[in-house]
Order: C-alpha cells, then sequence, then structure tokens
C-alpha cells in the first residue's frame, strides 16, 4: 500500500509538471490541479497507515491520526476554489487576447 | 479583554467582508464602513501591543479551547504586534486612498470586499501561531490580491493576475510539502511545539526537505531573486491603492517567515539558511537597483525598488545578531510607510496624466501643477535612498552599523554601493516627471494626496523621532533570539 501510494504521488507530479510546462494554458491549469492533487494525497499519506481504530472509537487498536484528514480537506477546498479562479481568469484572457497559446499572452512586455 | 484585543484585528476585517458586500449599492457607506472597521482593528492592534509591551509575555488564545499543541494556537508575541501593527497602518492609509481614488476599480461592488479580505488575510498571517493556519491566511491574501489585480484598469491587469496567481499556486504547493514533511517527522503543527521538537532532535529525515520547502516558499512570497520574476509586472498593473499594500506589505510574509524560521522553528541549525540569505540579499539588493534603473515606468520602478529593499532585510536577518534583526525590523516597518507612500504618489500622478498609466512617456512633466506632491515625493525619494532626517536614513544606518558590528565587511560593502543607484534612480524619476517641461500636460483632477501625506508626514515624524520604533525593535529582537520563552508561553500557559 505505501509504495502505491508513493507511486501515485510521484506519477501524480511527473504528470502534472508534464502539463505545466506545455504552452497552452488549460493544459497548464489542468496541470496545476494534478499536481494539487498530488499534494493532497501526500499531506493524506503522512498520517493514513499509522492505526486501525477510528478516532472517535472506544476500540482498543491503535487510534489513527484524524489530522492529516483534516488538512487534507482544507487544501481541496483551497484548491478548489483556486482552480475555479484561474479558469475564470483563463476565460477573460481567451477572449480578451484570442488564444491559448501562452506565448501569445504577453502585453506586459511591452 | 487580552483576548478581545487578539480576536478582533483579526476578526474585524474578515466580519467586514459580508457585511461591505451587503452594502455594495451604497458605495459611500461601503467604503466608509470598511475604513471604520479597519481603523477600529487597528485601535485593538494598539491595545495588543501595550499588553504584549507592558507583560512582555504572547497574548495567545487555543481555539475550541483544546489544549496548546493540539488546537489551533492564536499567538500575538511581540515580533507578530510589530507586524500587525505595520500591516494595519498601511492598509488604512490604502483604503484613504482608495476613498479618493478617481480609478474605476474602486467603484467595483466588491473591491472594498477583496481588500478587507486582503486585511484579514495578513492580519491573521501575523498572529496566528499555527503553521498550516498560517498557509490558509497565505491562501486567503493570494487569491483576494490576484482578484484586485484582475479587476484593475490597466488592460493587461489579468495578465499580471493570472501570472501571480500561477506562482503563488505553485508557491502554496511548496508550503503544504513542507508542511507535511514536517508532520511526518515531528508529529505537530503548532511553531512552539515544532521548535521544542526540532531542537530536541534534529536528525529527523525529512527535516531538511521540510526546511527547504518552507524557504522556497517564502522565497517565492517575499519575491526576492532568484524567484522575483513575477513581481515587478504584478506590482505595476494593480489598481494604485492595491499596488501600494502589495509592494509594502504582502511581501512582508515572506520576511516574516524568515523571521519564524531562523529565530524560532530552525533556531538551533539555522546557519545554512542565515548564509542562504546574506548571498540572495546582496543579489537582490544589486539586481532590483540595476533593475529599477532600466524600466521606463514609475510603478515598475518601485516595484523593482522594492526587491533591493527586501534584499536589504533579508542581509539583516541573515547576520543574525541581536543588532542586525532589529535593524531588519525597522527597515520592514519603515519600507512599508515609505514605499506604500511612493506608489500612492506614483498613482496620483498617473491619474492625473492624459493617458492612464504610469510610463515616464506619459506622465512627464504632469508635476507642474502639483508642486504639493513634488515635495511629498521628493522627501519619499530621500526617505528610499536614506537621506537623513528622515526613517529611510534610521533604517540603513542601523544595517550598516549591525554589518560592521557583526564585521560583514564583505556583504556589507556591496549592499552600501548598492544603495547609492536608489539615489540615482529616483531623482532621476524626480526630475522627468517635475523639473522637464511637457506641453500636453493639462491641469486635470486626479486621485487625492491625502493617504501619501499621512504617510510621508509619519516617515518624517518617524525620521526625526525614532526612538520609541528602534527600542522597540531591539526589545523585539532580544525576545526573537530567546526562543526557549516563547516555547514555554505557548506550552506551558495553554
Amino acid at each position: 500500500m505505501n509504495i502505491l501510494t508513493s507511486l501515485a504521488v510521484g506519477i501524480l507530479f511527473a504528470a502534472g509538471i508534464y502539463q505545466i510546462l506545455r504552452r497552452n494554458v488549460i493544459r497548464a491549469a489542468i496541470g496545476l490541479v494534478l499536481i494539487s492533487n498530488a499534494v493532497n494525497l501526500f499531506l493524506f499519506s503522512t498520517g493514513a497507515y499509522n492505526g486501525q481504530a477510528a478516532a472517535y472509537s472506544t476500540a482498543t487498536a491503535q487510534i489513527s491520526d484524524p489530522l492529516p484528514q483534516a488538512l487534507v480537506l482544507t487544501a481541496i477546498v483551497i484548491s478548489m476554489g483556486g482552480f475555479a479562479f484561474v479558469l475564470s481568469l483563463l476565460y477573460v484572457i481567451s477572449t480578451r487576447y484570442k488564444t491559448s497559446d501562452s506565448d501569445e499572452v504577453k502585453g506586459l512586455k511591452n | 479583554m487580552d483576548t478581545a484585543f487578539l480576536f478582533l484585528p483579526l476578526l474585524l476585517p474578515l466580519i467586514g467582508v459580508p457585511i461591505t458586500l451587503f452594502l455594495r449599492n451604497y458605495r459611500r457607506i461601503q467604503a466608509f464602513t470598511a475604513l471604520g472597521l479597519m481603523l477600529t482593528a487597528l485601535g485593538f492592534s494598539f491595545g495588543l501591543l501595550r499588553t504584549v509591551q507592558t507583560t512582555l509575555a504572547p497574548v495567545q488564545f487555543q481555539l475550541g479551547l483544546w489544549q496548546a499543541p493540539f488546537g489551533i494556537t492564536l499567538a500575538a508575541d511581540l515580533l507578530s504586534v510589530f507586524m500587525l501593527i505595520m500591516a494595519q497602518l498601511v492598509l488604512c492609509a490604502g483604503l484613504v486612498y482608495a476613498l479618493g481614488s478617481t480609478e474605476k476599480v474602486v467603484q467595483y461592488p466588491t473591491f472594498y470586499p477583496l481588500f478587507l479580505a486582503l486585511s484579514g488575510g495578513l492580519s491573521g498571517a501575523f498572529i496566528t501561531g499555527d503553521i498550516f493556519n498560517l498557509f490558509v491566511f497565505a491562501e486567503i491574501i493570494v487569491i483576494s490580491g490576484a482578484a484586485l489585480t484582475a479587476i484593475a484598469d490597466d488592460k493587461y491587469g489579468v495578465e499580471a493576475a493570472y501570472k501571480y496567481f500561477y506562482i503563488s499556486t505553485l508557491a502554496s504547493v511548496f508550503f503544504l510539502l513542507g508542511v507535511g514533511s514536517l508532520y511526518v517527522s515531528y508529529g505537530t503543527l503548532n511553531y512552539a511545539d515544532l521548535a521544542a521538537r526540532i531542537a530536541e532532535n534534529p536528525s529527523a529525515p525529512l527535516r531538511l526537505t521540510g526546511m527547504a520547502f518552507l524557504t522556497a516558499t517564502f522565497l517565492i512570497k517575499s519575491a526576492t531573486f532568484p524567484f522575483h520574476f513575477w513581481q515587478p509586472d504584478f506590482h505595476a498593473a494593480a489598481p494604485s491603492a492595491v499596488s501600494a499594500m502589495l509592494s509594502s506589505l504582502v511581501v512582508k510574509i515572506g520576511v516574516y517567515g524568515f523571521f519564524r524560521m531562523t529565530t524560532l522553528l530552525f533556531a538551533t541549525e539555522a546557519d545554512m539558511l542565515k548564509t542562504l540569505l546574506v548571498v540572495l540579499g546582496v543579489v537582490g539588493v544589486l539586481y532590483g537597483g540595476f533593475g529599477a534603473l532600466g524600466t521606463h515606468n514609475a510603478k515598475r520602478m518601485l516595484a523593482y525598488s522594492t526587491l533591493a529593499q527586501i534584499g536589504f532585510i533579508l542581509v539583516g536577518i541573515g547576520w543574525g545578531t541581536p543588532l542586525s534583526l532589529a535593524a531588519a525590523l525597522v527597515f520592514t516597518f519603515n519600507h512599508a510607510i515609505i514605499k506604500a507612500a511612493m506608489l500612492m504618489l506614483a498613482g496620483a500622478m498617473a491619474s492625473r496624466a492624459a493617458v492612464k498609466s504610469a510610463s515616464f512617456d506619459v506622465i512627464v512633466g504632469v508635476g507642474k501643477y502639483h508642486p504639493f506632491a513634488g515635495v511629498l515625493f521628493l522627501i519619499g525619494s530621500m526617505a528610499l535612498a536614506g537621506i537623513p532626517p528622515l526613517n529611510g536614513f534610521i533604517s540603513k544606518l542601523m544595517i550598516f552599523w549591525s554589518g560592521v558590528e557583526a564585521e560583514q565587511y564583505l556583504s556589507l560593502a556591496i549592499i552600501g554601493v548598492a544603495s547609492i543607484i536608489t539615489l540615482v534612480y529616483i531623482i532621476r524619476a524626480f526630475t522627468r516627471v517635475w523639473f522637464e517641461a511637457n506641453p500636453e500636460v493639462k491641469l486635470k483632477p486626479g486621485d487625492q494626496l491625502v493617504a501619501p501625506t499621512i504617510l510621508i508626514a509619519l516617515a518624517l515624524l518617524l525620521g526625526i523621532w525614532s526612538e520609541p520604533l528602534v527600542s522597540f525593535a531591539q526589545m523585539t529582537a532580544a525576545w526573537m533570539l530567546a526562543p526557549a520563552s516563547y516555547i514555554t508561553a505557548i506550552l506551558g500557559g495553554g
């Protein structure tokens, strides 16, 4: 399970970085989502395999750590808001510059 | 009562977000509500300052009444209060500027709610005692700052906002990776608890990874070389009232992070980090100075100048002696005031130009009808370059003096030479706007000069009567260099 999780984190990261380096701004935005999901998975894995019982139960088994799950929830909500914001910016950019190629969006250079 | 002082500077701006949204149809009421809330918050921050200064212990509150390392801690020690007062002072001035601004962006229904969200995020980032909570507040700052820039009058605002948001989201990714690495090594997120556990066991496997990720995050947040590339674009395209906040306050989140990292979290073995900060600071001072020389836009020039000034602060943190830490604190405070005032003046001049732009080709000669703004700009330039009797002189004097005392002659010599560049570009800007003739200039109404006047008066006051600020900074530096008292106050007092 550990190996599977770390592989998943690694693959998500690699795919995300590859997409971020593309010139198409929409692909780059998708890369951002992939990377934030990779980070969420990483955060989740920091405490996922340390116990068998839920934190609220009275079982004698080792209690699992609920904090990473809370962190992941917060991070997911924030990254969702951020992604929505990026998409709205991209919508304005694509209507204003009539392109989705990041090399063409260079108004600030002048 | 103490906890009220702790809560209200954070809660008032955040509660103000929905309140001002409801008032969106009454623009004047909305604007004055926002200003009233921020001024009240500033008043409570001064109350907090009084309490912390007399007791010398952090005012703290455990959210949900969970005991210290388990819940989220809000804790205001001397450093937090120092940064909080700086932020809220400049934010209030920013709101005053927005009240008298002729830009279309201040008429947006969401301008004041976003501005208050930015204020709430800044206040929260400085008084939280939990590293994940710092991440949340940093995200509030990033999203509200990017949204404020995206609605700017400047037609490239959206592009600048996109660029900034992209880089900042990557910074947040680094932040989360750093937080996760530290959590997996030490099992805690509370500053005090984390510092105690790192000091106890400084060889946990992911400790250096976490430190590296946090360093990268704060370098991006403070726009330090080599992570500076988004900053001049972003600060030049933002609306005047907002760019003054971004360039003076938002970059200070990174500076605050380095203060905490070198003196609290990684206090026992911060030498590596400190060396890095000195090197990057020196490079930043040079790069920012030369970058400012090469620009053709007043706002962009000031944005590059921020890069140089952050360099001075980082060098001060990097030397790490009590005096140089105090100098870095004083520099942080003074820079916030001067840079906000200068950007507001540049914005006010741009609003009076024929085309709305801060480009030197457009605002050349605009100062002809505005001698008072010229006086303010000259005083501000002198403060930025560090000429007595202004507050910029005090901060540079303290930095150089601490460098001599710490015997760091090489870095001292470089930043000493580089600080002369400031004088070159700032005087060039002044002569172009106020002394060159431009037949096309007409008298035109523009942004009011109330806010920059207040800030420049403050700069003058802090230059002539700098003793309270300097002694408070020295007290803060002494407090920061004794992290054990912070740790016992948080973990023992909970």
